[in-house]
C-alpha cells in the first residue's frame, strides 16, 4: 500500500487562526459535513527529513520531500556515501552523509509535502490529529502553517469514518521555534499525546525538551546522534517517568527473543547462573544498540558493572554475578558490506558459561544477513556450542511506530526502563 | 540471583512475549456477576495486564441487572481474585481502575440504549476510541435477544471496531443452532461473532496444527495409506459436582463431544490450508465436518455406546453415583460418557474409522489424541510381544502436554528380537514454563479481532448435524441408546471396549 495523502488540500493560515480554525472545524454544527472527530490520540512529529531535502536539493533523488524512508532515499544515500568517499560501512542516512551532502551543490525546487503523506499503518489507526514539524534548510523561511481535515477512506464494508486533521509547521529552525506557542492548545489533556523525535537527538535538545514534557509519550531513536548523547538522553527521560519507547530498542525484540529461547528448557537454565564472558558485534561506531543489549542480559541476571573502559577498538567492562565472580564484557564494531541504515545494529552476540561440575557451554547469536567470524573463532574447543539465527526485522520506522501507538502504553516497558541507566553506565 | 530461582523460570523470558498488540478497546462483560466471569474472564485480563498486553486506553465494562456500582464491582472482583492479587497487589492497584459497572438487563432495549451513552462517555474518559468488545457470558437463552439489542442499539453497525463473543453451547441441536445462527447474522457480519471453544485455546490443539503443517515429515503419512485408526479421548476424573442443573439439560454429547471432541477431530483431519489465514484454517475444517459421519447412521446404536457413572471409589472416600448426585434425577439417563465410532468420507480418510470417547469419573484425567499406524507389510522380526505393535503418534493434549511417538526397536542381546520403545516432546522439558490459561488466549484474540480459534457458523452446523441421529434418537427412542452404568473411576462401560474389540482394536490405557 502506498501512503495516502490527505482528502484535502491543506489551507494555508495564519499561525494565530490554526486553533480557532480546528475548533469551528469540529464543533457540533459542522460535524455532518466533516464526520466526527475520532477520539484516539494526537502524534507529533519532529520531521527535519534533512538527507531527503538535501539529496532532492542537489539532484539525487526526485521529489516530493515525504519525510518518509523510501528504498529509493536509502539507495540515494548509499550512492552519496561512495561519492563522498565515506568510509564503506557508513549507514547511508548517517549525519556523515547529510554534512557531506550539505557542502554540495544544487538549487533543484521540490514540493514539500511532509505532514501530508501519511503512511497506512498509521491512519489505519485513525489519529485524532497529526502536527508535523518540519524544519527547511533554507536558512530564513518564514513560519507556514498548513491545516486539512482528513479521512482515512472508508474501508469496504462499511463502518463509520471517525475523522481526524492534519496540521504542518513548517520554515526555518528558528521560525519554527518562535510558532511553538499555538502547538500548546492543538494537544487536549484528554487523549493520549505522542511525540516522535524522527531526528537526531544531538539536535536541537531545548525544543525536545519543550515539545517532550510528561505527560506525553515520547518516540525516539538512540541510534540517531551521537551514542553519548543518546544514551544519555534515553536514561533521563526514562527516569523522569514519562513513557519513553526506543525504536532501537524495539529492533533488539528478535535478539532478545532468540536468546530467551536458548535458556527456556529448564536443564540449560542452570549455565545462565556460570556466565564469565559477553562478548556483543556490532556493524558501524555506534554502541548504543548493543549496550542496550548487554544491560538487558546484566539487569536480568543481577550483575553489578564494576568498571568500563574503551580503546580504539573496543568497549571493555567488568560485571560481578551475584555469586561474586566476574564476568568480562567486550563490544566491538566489525565491518560489514552493507550496512543498515540504522547505525549500530547488532551482528552477533557470544556468551561463555563455565558451570563449576558440567562441562562449559558457548551460546552464538549471530544475524541472518552476515556472518560473525569472529565470535566463532577461538576458545571454544571443549564447550558445548549453540548457535542460533537471529531473523531481521525488516520494518520501515514508520512500521514500528505505527505498532506502539496501536497498543500505546502510559508508562516506559519495564525491562527497557533497567536497561536504558545501565547501557548508558557502560559507555565510558 | 540465587540457583533456585533461575531454574524456576527463565530470567530471560520474563515480560518478553512478543505478541501481537491490541488496540484500545472498551471490553463489555454481560453477566459481569457470574460465575465464569469472577472466576475466568476478569483473571484472565488480569493475567494480561500483568504481561503489559493490554493498552493504557483499555476499559472493561460490567454488565448485569443488579444494581451494583463501579466500586461494588471492583470490591466483588478483588475479593474473588484475592490470591492473586497478594502477588501483585501494584498491578492490581491500577488494572482495578480500569474496570467499571452499568446495571443492564440485556431483555429491556432501553437498557442498552443507556449502556450506549455509558460507552462514549468510557471512550471519553478513557480514550478506548470507540472499538468494543461485547463478551455474552449469560444464560445461552439470552445470545439472541442479547445479539439483536446490541444491533438495534447501533453498537454493533461498525464491523472493524465491535465484534461479539458467544460462549457455549451454541444451541442444543442442528435446528437450534441454525436459527440462533439467522439471528446472529442477521446483527452483525460473521466476522464480528467469535464462538468460544475453550478447548481451541489450549496451546497443544494449536499445536496439532504446527506439527501437520509446519514440519514436512507428517503430512505425507497423515492419510489412509498409513494411518489405521484415530482415537480421540477426553476423561474427566471429576464428576458433575454443582453444575447438575445445567447438565441434567445436556449431558456429555451436547457438553463435550459435539463441541471440543469434534474441534479436535477436524484439527486433526483437516486438509492443509493454503495459507495461515483465519478464513482459509476454518474453511477446511468445515469441510472435513461436512463430510463425517457417524459409522452407522441408520443403526446408530451399533457405532455409539452411552454410559452413566455409578458409585465407586474406595471405602474410605466412597464416591456416589451420577443419579445420587444433588440435583440429579433418580432416574435420569442422562449420559456422562460416550464412546462412538465415525468416518470421514474424503479421499484422505476413506475407511479410516475414527473413535471418539469422553467421559467424568474416569480412571484419570486426560485428552489425548492417537493416530495408530499401519503394521509393516512383512513381519521379519520375531517381536517381544508376539506380533509387532504397531507404531503410533500420541498428542498429549493435558495434562503433561507433549508428544510421542511410539516405534519398534532392536531389543538388546543376541539375535533380532524386536520391541517397542517411545520417544518423547514435553512441553515442561523443552519450554519448562507453564502455558497460558485458554481463556487467556481466547479473550485475547477476540479483543485482536482474530477468529482462528473460534467456530465459524457453518462449523457449528456442520457438527451438530453430524450428531442428529444420536440426538433424535435419544429424544424418541432412548431405549435403543441406553445409558450402560460404569464405575466410578473406572474406563467406563464394558459396552464401550466392546465397540472396539469388534474391529480388533483396544482403547489406548494411558
Ligand atoms: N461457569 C463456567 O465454568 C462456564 C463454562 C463454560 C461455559 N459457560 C457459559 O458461560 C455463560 C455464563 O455462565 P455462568 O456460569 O457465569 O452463569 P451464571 O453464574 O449463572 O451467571 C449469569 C449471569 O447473567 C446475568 N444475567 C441474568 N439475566 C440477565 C439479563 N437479563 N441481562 C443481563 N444479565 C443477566 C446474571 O446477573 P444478574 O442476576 O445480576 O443479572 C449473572 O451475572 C453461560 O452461557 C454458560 O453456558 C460457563
Amino acid at each position: 500500500m502506498s501512503p495516502q495523502l490527505t482528502l484535502q488540500t491543506p489551507l494555508e493560515l495564519a499561525p494565530a487562526d490554526v486553533p480557532t480554525y480546528l475548533e469551528q472545524l469540529w464543533s457540533p454544527e459542522q460535524q455532518g459535513s466533516t464526520g466526527t472527530g475520532a477520539n484516539t490520540f494526537c502524534l507529533l512529529i519532529w520531521q527535519p527529513a534533512w538527507a531527503e531535502q538535501h539529496l532532492i536539493r542537489t539532484g539525487r533523488l526526485n521529489g516530493p520531500i515525504t519525510g518518509q524512508q523510501s528504498d529509493q532515499l536509502v539507495a540515494a544515500g548509499q550512492q552519496a556515501v561512495i561519492d563522498a568517499d565515506l568510509p564503506s560501512g557508513t549507514p547511508p542516512l548517517a549525519e556523515a552523509v547529510i554534512s557531506a551532502v550539505a557542502g554540495w551543490d544544487g538549487i533543484n525546487p521540490s514540493e514539500d509535502l511532509r505532514g501530508q503523506y501519511i503512511d497506512p499503518a498509521l491512519s489505519a489507526l485513525q489519529p485524532r490529529r497529526l502536527i508535523t514539524l518540519a524544519p527547511m534548510i533554507e536558512a530564513d523561511h518564514p513560519l507556514e502553517t498548513l491545516v486539512a481535515a482528513y479521512c482515512p477512506l472508508p474501508e469496504e464494508g462499511g463502518g463509520t469514518t471517525a475523522c481526524g486533521d492534519v496540521v504542518v509547521l513548517r520554515g526555518s529552525q528558528n521560525a519554527l521555534e518562535e510558532g511553538l506557542a499555538i502547538l500548546q492548545p492543538l494537544l487536549p489533556a484528554r487523549m493520549p499525546a505522542w511525540v516522535w523525535w524522527n531526528g537526531s537527538l544531538d539536535e536541537a535538545p531545548d525544543l525536545l525538551d519543550q515539545l517532550a514534557g510528561t505527560p506525553r509519550r515520547l518516540i525516539l531513536d538512540s541510534a540517531v546522534g551521537t551514542p553519548r548523547q543518546c544514551l544519555d538522553l534515553l536514561r533521563t527521560r526514562v527516569q523522569s517517568g514519562q513513557a519513553v519507547n526506543d525504536l532501537n530498542w524495539l529492533r533488539l525484540s528478535n535478539w532478545r527473543e532468540t536468546l530467551a529461547m536458548v535458556f527456556d528448557p529448564p536443564q540449560r537454565r542452570e549455565a545462565l547462573n556460570h556466565i564469565t564472558q559477553m562478548e556483543i558485534d556490532v556493524e558501524s561506531n555506534h554502541p548504543a544498540q548493543g549496550l542496550l543489549l548487554a544491560a538487558w542480559i546484566a539487569d536480568r541476571l543481577g550483575w553489578k558493572l564494576i568498571s568500563s573502559d574503551s580503546d580504539d577498538e573496543a568497549i571493555n567492562a567488568r560485571f560481578t554475578r551475584g555469586d561474586g565472580v566476574e564476568v568480562r564484557f567486550q563490544l566491538m564494531s566489525v565491518p560489514v558490506g552493507q550496512p543498515s541504515v540504522h547505525p549500530g545494529q547488532m551482528v552477533g552476540l557470544r556468551l561463555i558459561c563455565k558451570p563449576d561440575s558440567s562441562p562449559g557451554v558457548c551460546v552464538i547469536l549471530c544475524t541472518e544477513s552476515g556472518g560473525c567470524m569472529r565470535l566463532e573463532s577461538g576458545g571454544m574447543a571443549d564447550l558445548e556450542l549453540h548457535e542460533e539465527i537471529v531473523p531481521v526485522q525488516n520494518r520501515t520506522p514508520e512500521m514500528d511506530v505505527a505498532r506502539l501507538l496501536g497498543g500505546g502504553h502510559d508508562t516506559t516497558n519495564p525491562l527497557l526502563a533497567s536497561a536504558a541507566p545501565l547501557a548508558a553506565s557502560l559507555l565510558p | 540471583m540465587s540457583a533456585m530461582l533461575a531454574t524456576v523460570t527463565n530470567p530471560l523470558r520474563v515480560g518478553l512475549r512478543q505478541e501481537r498488540v491490541i488496540a484500545p478497546q472498551c471490553l463489555v462483560i454481560f453477566g459481569a456477576s457470574g460465575d465464569l466471569t469472577h472466576r475466568k474472564l476478569v483473571p484472565a485480563l488480569f493475567e494480561l495486564f500483568r504481561q503489559r498486553r493490554l493498552p493504557s486506553e483499555f476499559a472493561v465494562l460490567g454488565c448485569a441487572r443488579r444494581p451494583w456500582s463501579d466500586e461494588e464491582f471492583r470490591g466483588k472482583m478483588g475479593d474473588a481474585l484475592a490470591k492473586r492479587i497478594e502477588e501483585d497487589p501494584q498491578a492490581w492497584e491500577q488494572f482495578v481502575g480500569k474496570l467499571f459497572y452499568e446495571p443492564v438487563d440485556l431483555q429491556q432495549p432501553d437498557h442498552v440504549f443507556r449502556l450506549g451513552e455509558r460507552l462514549e462517555r468510557i471512550d471519553e474518559q478513557c480514550s478506548t476510541h470507540g472499538n468494543r468488545t461485547f463478551y455474552l457470558s449469560v444464560s445461552p437463552k439470552f445470545y439472541a435477544g442479547g445479539c439483536r439489542s446490541l444491533a438495534d442499539a447501533g453498537l454493533l453497525k461498525d464491523p472493524k471496531r465491535s465484534r461479539v463473543v458467544i460462549e457455549k453451547p451454541f444451541g442444543r441441536d442442528y435446528g437450534s443452532a441454525q436459527a440462533l445462527n439467522r439471528v446472529v447474522q442477521t446483527c452483525g457480519q460473521e466476522n464480528q461473532i467469535f464462538r468460544i471453544d475453550h478447548y481451541l485455546g489450549k496451546e497443544t490443539v494449536q499445536n496439532i496444527m504446527v506439527l501437520r503443517f509446519a514440519n514436512t515429515i507428517f503430512e505425507p503419512i497423515w492419510n489412509r495409506n498409513y494411518i489405521s485408526s484415530v482415537q480421540i479421548t477426553a476423561a474427566e476424573t471429576v464428576g458433575v459436582e454443582e453444575r447438575a442443573g445445567y447438565y441434567e439439560t445436556s449431558g456429555a454429547l451436547r457438553d463435550m463431544v459435539q463441541n471440543h471432541l469434534t474441534q479436535m477431530l477436524a484439527i486433526t483431519a483437516m486438509e492443509p490450508p493454503g495459507r495461515f489465514d483465519p478464513e482459509a484454517i476454518r474453511n477446511e475444517k468445515a469441510k472435513v465436518l461436512q463430510a463425517t459421519r457417524l459409522a452407522d447412521e441408520l443403526e446408530p446404536w451399533n457405532c455409539c455406546i452411552r454410559g452413566q457413572y455409578g458409585p465407586g471409589g474406595s471405602n474410605e472416600s466412597p464416591l456416589s453415583g451420577y443419579r445420587k448426585e444433588p440435583g440429579v434425577d433418580p432416574n435420569s439417563t442422562t449420559e456422562t460418557y460416550v464412546a462412538m465410532k465415525l468416518f470421514i468420507d474424503n479421499w484422505r480418510w476413506q475407511g479410516v474409522p475414527f473413535y471418539v470417547r469422553t467421559g467424568k469419573r474416569l480412571a484419570k484425567r486426560l485428552s489425548e489424541v492417537v493416530l495408530t499406524f499401519r503394521e509393516a507389510p512383512v513381519h521379519l522380526f520375531d517381536a517381544a510381544a508376539g506380533g509387532p505393535t504397531a507404531n503410533q503418534l500420541i498428542l498429549r493434549i493435558q495434562p503433561d502436554e507433549g508428544a510421542e511417538f511410539r516405534f519398534e526397536v532392536k531389543s538388546p542381546g543376541s539375535g533380532m528380537r524386536s520391541r517397542p520403545i517411545d520417544m518423547e516432546f514435553s512441553y515442561d522439558d523443552s519450554f519448562g514454563e507453564p502455558s497460558d490459561e485458554g481463556y487467556v488466549r481466547l479473550l485475547a484474540d477476540a479483543m485482536l479481532s482474530d477468529p482462528t480459534l473460534f467456530t465459524r457458523s457453518d462449523e457449528v452446523e456442520a457438527a451438530w448435524r453430524l450428531y442428529t441421529p444420536l440426538l433424535e434418537l435419544i429424544e424418541d427412542s432412548p431405549w435403543q441408546l441406553p445409558v450402560h452404568p460404569y464405575e466410578s473411576r473406572t474406563w467406563g462401560p464394558a459396552a464401550a471396549d466392546a465397540l472396539l474389540a469388534r474391529d480388533g482394536l483396544l482403547w489406548r490405557r494411558p
